[in-house]
């Protein structure tokens, strides 16, 4: 009965979600309020007043960059509700170690009370819930990661005339760790992007983003008027603005990457950061 | 400097909350002092603020330089300059009586716990001085996001709950923030505008079409669920109630008035009244609405044994006074409800702040009930007393700032005809007065058993029962909870100045 209602009920909702959509303008039309309010001046405009032939970057950085900040801010936020949520400080430790011998492959299962090889070259720590060795996933990460990486800060840098930016930079650079992570194992990847590294960027980051819209409040202009900076970056208005585009994108990216990685690290062990896939 | 208060008043707890996360891998110890700092700064911002818009009137401040319906345009008038007073008020009054709780509650996430606090003021601060209607959502999401997580974490044997109540929230809050999204996409589409006084500006002339309806229409259910009105309500009691008191004396006094504030600001400024009242005729099925949660909310807080429970009823009791009063339409019920949002804010802080002292000195690990109360008069007296102003200020008794706005409510609702929103305003007011006396009663005349069997299991049995031993909580606690007890004198006395000054100018050539 509870079911039967609810579905009616989304069935008068969806219906009437149908029916007001009659009354929007025509899809692709040119003279949809959309496409004549303020469209022709963001298209006209962008080259002009910033030097970005991307208009969705001028728009997203620049005309609408305050918005921009918070959604940065958003994803900074995101971070540090995982870490105040899960990650757990207390040094408890596990029942039973994994070790693996290097050489041959052979698996020692070490209980509470026995010799841990640490500092052993020849054993490697693996996590107590059971990894394969997998050979060829390890070396095909180390093989492309690379590579990874350089797209990353290319997607970055070349938000001004292509799809691309910040976020979506950002987001591969994190990927990139995830994956490192993944292929390896937690503690490797801690080991090399440690969490305090994580959390150094995340706020870094954005912190980044806001200091240049304060900046350019010391340079007499209103909070991310980029335009202000052109003294001291000794370009036109425009270029300066572009200018500061980028530097906004590149907190951006370095806030999501970071993000991106504190998340993965504090959901997949449980906020203990010692293992976890 | 002062040209750029209407900026300075968001970045300051932003940029505060960045380096608190920086600083707190170095030590700990900065983030309170950093905390302070980026408050401060707002709070100065803001008094600042409401002096300009004395001086010049609506202050517009271009963020990024670009003209307002191409860039995001900040717009202080007496509205949102009274708003944005009373958010930065309550945040860096309730910083310095949570630093104890929080550093006994979560002494390793000192860092992200204040970073999350002052993110969520900025939050606030920014969807209440915003112009521009996609900007307020990007800074809804802010706060959200932070309020779920200062719930979330919940403190000693409530976590559980804490976390579950969070994770409610969480579906309520996002859906709520959908349909204000959608909202405000159906308005783009139909207008190809986001800022608010660009939309004011360009509706009227599309007020027959199907889609500005739905816009309205998702836009206010949207609202509806995030200032948890009567009967979506059911996320706030639970969420608020097994928080770490640290967290619920900043969420509760803020979360639902800045909403009811965007209610306002969304049905007067964007829509204009000529839509919101007199084009779509709901003016009487919301008061009817807003009169059921009134009474429904006080029935409610009458059948909870908890206190914190017990007030969060009593909050969603409010904000029917609040909707109520602004959907009468008439200039006494809008003002009653626009006074009501800053007097609800100061009693709520009061009453949690006081619920926090008892649950730091006798139940740090647990719900307090309303029978651990007892005889409370003589160990807290002071902490008691204010919260006995507190709750006298919620009943509705002079000079308190709740009789005030109480007034001016029921006069709108007997002026607009609506006699069943003053029946309700009464009785919830005889309701609260059962609330509170229960437990007065129990604070001056009651045992303290109820104490010894409950909490203080740390307390040896030096003194007997009967003997009244004065244990207060630590000045850091009690000295913002008497500021919030003044102010709420202080508002009562002041009303006369506020109405004046302040809500009718805001509301002038609206009604």
């Amino acid at each position: 009965m509870k079911k039967f209602a609810v579905i009616l009920g989304l069935m008068i909702w969806g219906g009437l979600l149908i029916y007001i959509a009659d009354d929007f303008p025509g899809w692709g039309d040119p003279q949809a309020p959309a496409s004549v309010n303020l469209s022709p001046y963001y298209i006209e405009q962008s080259i002009p007043d910033t030097d970005v032939p991307n208009v969705v970057t001028s728009i997203l950085a620049d005309y609408r960059g305050f918005d921009t900040m918070f959604e940065t801010a958003v994803i900074f936020t995101a971070g540090l509700a995982c870490l105040f949520l899960l990650r757990s400080y207390s040094t408890k430790e596990p029942d039973v170690y994994l070790y693996r011998h290097t050489a041959t492959g052979v698996i020692l299962r070490i209980e509470k009370g026995g010799t841990i090889p640490v500092g052993s070259a020849d054993f490697e720590r693996i996590d107590a819930t059971w990894v394969p060795h997998d050979l060829i996933i390890k070396t095909t990460c180390r093989l492309i990661l690379p590579f990874v990486f350089i797209f990353a800060l290319y997607v970055i840098a070349h938000g001004h005339h292509s799809p691309g930016g910040g976020f979506q930079g950002g987001v591969i650079l994190g990927a990139a760790t995830i994956i490192f992570a993944i292929s390896y194992n937690l503690r490797t990847a801690t080991r090399n992007i440690t969490e305090r590294f994580a959390a150094f960027f995340s706020a870094a980051g954005v912190l980044l983003y806001a200091s240049t819209g304060v900046l350019c409040m010391f340079f007499g202009g209103n909070f991310l008027d980029y335009g202000a900076l052109a003294p001291l970056f000794g370009t036109t208005i425009a270029g300066a603005r572009s200018l500061g585009i980028l530097i906004v994108e590149i907190g951006v990216g370095m806030s999501v990457m970071a993000v991106m990685s504190s998340i993965y690290y504090n959901i997949s062990s449980n906020g203990r950061l010692n293992e976890g896939l | 400097m002062s040209s750029h208060f209407p900026a300075i008043i968001i970045i300051a707890p932003l940029i505060a909350g960045f380096l608190i996360s920086l600083s707190s891998l170095a030590n700990r110890r900065f983030c309170f002092p950093i905390a302070v700092a980026g408050l401060g700064i707002a709070f100065y911002s803001s008094i600042g603020l409401i002096v300009s818009v004395f001086e010049k009137g609506v202050i517009q401040y271009r963020l990024g330089g670009w003209a307002p319906p191409m860039g995001i345009e900040y717009r202080i008038d007496y509205l949102n300059a009274f708003v944005l007073i009373m958010v930065s008020g309550v945040a860096f009054v309730n910083i310095f009586a949570v630093k104890k709780t929080a550093e006994r509650d979560l002494p390793e996430k000192l860092g992200p716990f204040y970073s999350l606090y002052v993110l969520f003021t900025a939050g606030l601060l920014g969807i209440t001085a915003t112009g521009d209607a996609f900007n307020l959502y990007v800074l809804l999401e802010i706060a959200a996001l932070t309020g779920y997580a200062l719930i979330g974490i919940g403190s000693g044997q409530n976590s559980g709950r804490a976390a579950h109540s969070a994770l409610n929230y969480i579906f309520m809050g996002t859906i709520g923030a959908s349909f204000y999204l959608l909202g405000i996409g159906y308005l783009y589409i139909a207008t190809g505008t986001l800022n608010m006084a660009d939309l004011a500006r360009v509706l009227p002339s599309l007020f027959g079409s199907n889609v500005i309806m739905a816009a309205f229409a998702i836009c206010m259910t949207g609202l509806f669920m995030k200032m948890a009105l009567f009967p979506m309500h059911g996320w706030l009691p639970n969420a608020y109630a097994y928080s770490s008191p640290a967290a619920a004396s900043l969420i509760a006094p803020l979360t639902t008035k800045v909403m009811i504030y965007v209610m306002i600001r969304i049905c007067l400024f964007v829509f204009t009244p000529a839509f919101s009242f007199e084009f779509i005729n709901i003016k009487g099925a919301m008061v009817i609405v807003a009169s059921v949660a009134i009474v429904a909310g006080s029935l409610f807080a009458l059948s909870q044994k908890s206190l914190t429970k017990m007030l969060t009823y009593i909050i969603v009791a409010e904000v029917g006074y609040m909707v109520g009063g602004f959907w009468l339409g008439n200039k006494e019920g809008m003002t009653g409800s626009i006074l009501h949002i800053a007097n609800d804010a100061v009693m709520t802080l009061c009453l949690f702040l006081a619920a926090g002292i008892f649950a730091y000195k006798i139940k740090p690990r647990g719900e307090i009930l309303i029978k651990d109360l007892g005889s409370m008069f003589s160990r807290m007296p002071v902490t008691m007393g204010a919260f006995v102003v507190a709750g006298l200020s919620i009943i509705g008794v002079p000079p308190a700032c709740g009789f005030f706005s109480k007034w001016y409510l029921i006069l709108g609702g007997i002026k607009a005809g609506q006699y069943w929103f003053c029946a309700a305003l009464i009785f919830s007011s005889l309701v609260n007065v059962i609330l509170f006396f229960r437990i007065f009663e129990s604070a001056f005349f009651g045992s303290t058993c109820s104490n010894h069997e409950h909490g203080s299991a740390h307390e040896t049995g030096h003194h007997n029962d009967h003997e009244a031993v004065i244990d207060e909580a630590p000045a850091s606690m009690l000295v913002p909870l008497l500021v919030s007890t003044a102010m709420l004198i202080v508002l009562g006395f002041g009303t006369k100045f506020i109405v004046t000054q302040i809500i009718e100018k805001a509301i002038s050539g609206m009604i």
